[in-house]
């Protein structure tokens, strides 16, 4: 089973640098999580009490994890669609609204990077929100407005499922990327300053983005396709274009993406899944049991925070120390790397990377500054723009 | 032109070309009361509860609402030849919406509206609040509260719900949703008293009369129905019997009257603006001074069916003039016109 993290001499200085630039997660399943154990009853899973063995998250871990800001993902199921994504999604932001302000003094509503700088020296975590799949604006441009107005500051363009403007890494090729539709997302969001995330994409998609959008990208959990052959991972051709667009690869730990024995270990869990019937990211307590089963048949390969860094190490060789970020993707997997297990990790992570010789400077652009860069980024872009409100429908370019 | 529009009927040779025909029952009220009418609304302007601009948006240009739209019965200019201070800009959705895209077709809507508004900041001015309301007046602006949404675009969700009062969204129709297919549902309830903490206004128009009872019942803020008119008067489903009208005395709401000649004048004959004054009076006399408004219903086509003598959105000191031959004191208007409106607007923020 999972080996006691070794307590080493840099954990310290980890700890004391995340203190100063504490980590920018790109992604955090929390809401989602919420609702599928608790209702959205804030009381019955009360995020300032230590929830250790219910949730990855929670406030106390935040803080010991060196989180200083979060994008909390208001994702919702890629097989719902029309109003019950966007209803499930306005859910979700509610869901995000009511957590900021029932806890006031821990998370500060974010919607710039100077709310994240002002949060930052407030000691506060600088709380952001995040769209996870197109399909959470039902094919429409005015939808995608209201989601920017409700504070929503990312949208990654699909989630497993092909969407009808764009297609998902994990889906057969539908549009063969972005169709005209979706490149008309893609300028709309850099009009509003949304950032467009290319998490969950096809290789194809990524790089209609990257040619239509005029603000730099964000990958909000994904790592890298060269360490670990997985579709959610981003090829080096793609890590390699993120200096000229000035984006940001958020790596991910999610164990079944980043460990190759994990890939395989995952693709013989979901079938047993698919075979009692359920789907095979159902977190529901009986599809979490008969996972467990599973696993005690069939031990699961374990990673580590080493693996993680394996990752980090390649994506800033490919793309440069200014782009790269981290986005655990906790409360949105099952499994979590042995010393990366919940919230509190990061500061695990931190010290692989200082034993493995990466400067002060490195992490700090690693955990805050590139991440806070990108967002001010694309806000620059919004007001720079002078384009009016798009009209475009769906069938107005795609036919 | 402007003149034509201000006072279509002070002068008969305003009627328009000679060869015309003169309109059915024209009502010409006497130029003294209308020149009072424009008095008094000049200082109580109206808070018109219901118009459906918004479906129109989508082929309409801005500018032409800016500077006067010979396809539509409202536009800038005969919004404030009318009087209108304060509008509500209806969020429905009109009879293209599926069924399973009322969210998304709503968030269109306020979309489509709050983009109108910022085109035009000299004349809208986007409100939330009654205080709002009243310094939009005060600045020349034509306030602008958006609502109602359609009943079934609250998708049983109470998440769906905050997050249209957190785009700005002050009232909703209750008629159309699952919840009140049977009077009202537990959840129902929780809805309403949802709607009540935010500060959304419950619209009542179009409901059943069961649910009407229940939601009184529950409310602990005013309602209002932003157009309907006395179904004693005229037996049409988006009108309110005399029964509920008695009840929103003790509930302060407000029954804000609709011009659409279908719900005050039987169809086989003309709806001509008496007929209007006709269910205001018989509102009045029920639910109490305090508790009648206006809704011009329009927002539509101009050849679309319109009520002689209330046209366009630039009539209401027609009506208002009426009122006033019919010895309305100029309290009474005022409560008519503004005051009713506004007071509902603020009690629903206020705490229960």
């Amino acid at each position: 089973m999972s080996p006691v993290p070794e307590v080493r001499g840099s954990l310290a200085e980890a700890r004391a640098l995340l203190a100063d630039f504490p980590v920018v997660d790109g992604h955090n399943d929390l809401p989602w999580a919420l609702r599928e154990h608790a209702g959205y009853d804030l009381d019955r899973l009360d995020v300032a009490a230590d929830q250790t063995g219910r949730l990855h998250t929670d406030l106390p871990r935040l803080r010991s994890g060196g989180v200083g800001a979060q994008f909390w993902s208001v994702y919702v199921r890629s097989d719902m669609a029309g109003d019950d994504a966007v209803s499930a999604t306005l859910e979700q932001i509610d869901c995000v609204d009511r957590l900021l302000a029932r806890h006031p003094a821990e998370l500060a509503p974010a919607l710039t990077a100077d709310d994240m700088e002002a949060a930052r020296a407030a000691g506060r975590i600088a709380s952001l929100k995040g769209a996870e799949g197109g399909h959470s604006i039902n094919s429409s441009l005015a939808t995608l407005r209201a989601l920017h107005t409700l504070g929503v500051r990312y949208m990654t363009l699909t989630h497993n499922d092909n969407i009808p403007w764009a297609d998902s890494a994990t889906d057969e090729p539908g549009v063969g990327g972005l169709s005209a539709f979706g490149r008309e997302v893609v300028r709309e969001m850099n009009r509003l300053g949304m950032l467009v995330d290319l998490s969950h994409v096809a290789a194809t998609t990524m790089r209609d983005a990257l040619d239509t959008s005029e603000a730099p990208v964000i990958f909000s959990h994904s790592s890298a396709r060269a360490v670990c052959d997985h579709p959610r991972n981003i090829p080096d051709g793609i890590l390699e274009r993120l200096p000229a667009n000035g984006g940001v690869a958020m790596a991910t730990f999610v164990p079944k993406f980043v460990l190759p024995a994990a890939v395989e270990w995952t693709r013989r869990a979901d079938e047993n899944m698919r075979a009692h019937g359920l789907h095979h990211l159902d977190t529901s307590a009986r599809a979490m049991a008969v996972h467990a089963a599973f696993e005690a048949a069939e031990p699961r390969p374990t990673a580590t925070a080493a693996t993680v860094a394996d990752h980090l190490d390649h994506m800033r060789e490919a793309a440069g120390i200014a782009h790269i970020g981290i986005g655990g993707d906790f409360d949105g997997t099952a499994f979590t790397p042995s010393d990366l297990a919940d919230v509190a990790g990061y500061p695990n992570l931190i010290a692989e990377l200082l034993d493995r010789r990466w400067s002060r400077t490195d992490i700090a652009m690693l955990t805050w500054q590139n991440a806070v860069r990108v967002l001010r980024d694309a806000e620059s872009v919004a007001r720079a723009s002078t384009r009016p409100p798009s009209t475009a429908t769906l069938a107005s370019l795609d036919g | 032109m402007a003149d034509l529009q201000h006072l279509p009927y002070a002068d008969s040779a305003a009627f328009g070309e000679p060869d015309d025909p003169p309109p059915a029952q024209a009502p010409t009220p006497a130029a003294f009361d209308l020149e009072r009418a424009r008095v008094l609304l000049a200082a109580q302007l109206v808070v018109d509860g219901h118009n459906t601009l918004g479906q129109q948006l989508d082929h309409t240009h801005w500018q032409d609402l800016m500077y006067g739209s010979v396809l539509l019965d409202t536009d800038i200019p005969r919004i404030r030849a009318g009087g209108v201070g304060a509008q509500f800009w209806s969020l429905h959705t009109g009879p293209d919406a599926t069924g399973d895209s009322a969210v998304s077709a709503t968030l269109d809507r306020i979309d489509a509206v709050t983009t109108l508004i910022a085109s035009c900041p000299e004349a809208l001015r986007l409100v939330t609040g009654a205080d709002e309301m009243a310094e939009a007046r005060d600045s020349g602006r034509i306030a602008s509260l958006l609502g109602p949404v359609a009943g079934a675009a609250l998708a049983d969700s109470l998440g769906t719900l905050r997050a249209y009062h957190a785009l700005g969204v002050r009232s909703a129709t209750v008629a159309g949703a699952h919840w009140t297919a049977t009077g009202l549902t537990p959840f129902g309830e929780s809805v309403i008293r949802e709607m009540n903490r935010l500060g959304v206004l419950v619209d009542l128009s179009g409901a059943a009369e069961e649910t009407m009872d229940r939601v009184l019942a529950v409310t602990s803020a005013p309602v209002i129905l932003s157009r309907s008119a006395a179904r004693v008067l005229t037996d049409h489903p988006g009108n309110v019997s005399d029964d509920i009208l008695r009840r929103l005395r003790a509930n302060r709401g407000v029954c804000m009257v609709s011009f659409a000649p279908g719900q005050v004048c039987h169809d086989d004959q003309p709806a001509s603006l008496r007929d209007v004054a006709d269910h205001v009076e018989h509102v009045r006399a029920l639910a109490g001074p305090e508790s009648v408004g206006l809704a011009g219903s329009y927002g539509t086509a101009v050849d679309a069916p319109h009520t002689i003598g209330l046209e366009d959105a630039s009539c209401y000191p027609n009506l208002i003039a009426e009122l006033l031959h019919r010895d309305w004191s100029e309290a009474d208007i005022a409560a008519l016109t503004w005051g009713n409106a506004a007071r509902v607007v603020r009690e629903a923020k206020a705490p229960h």
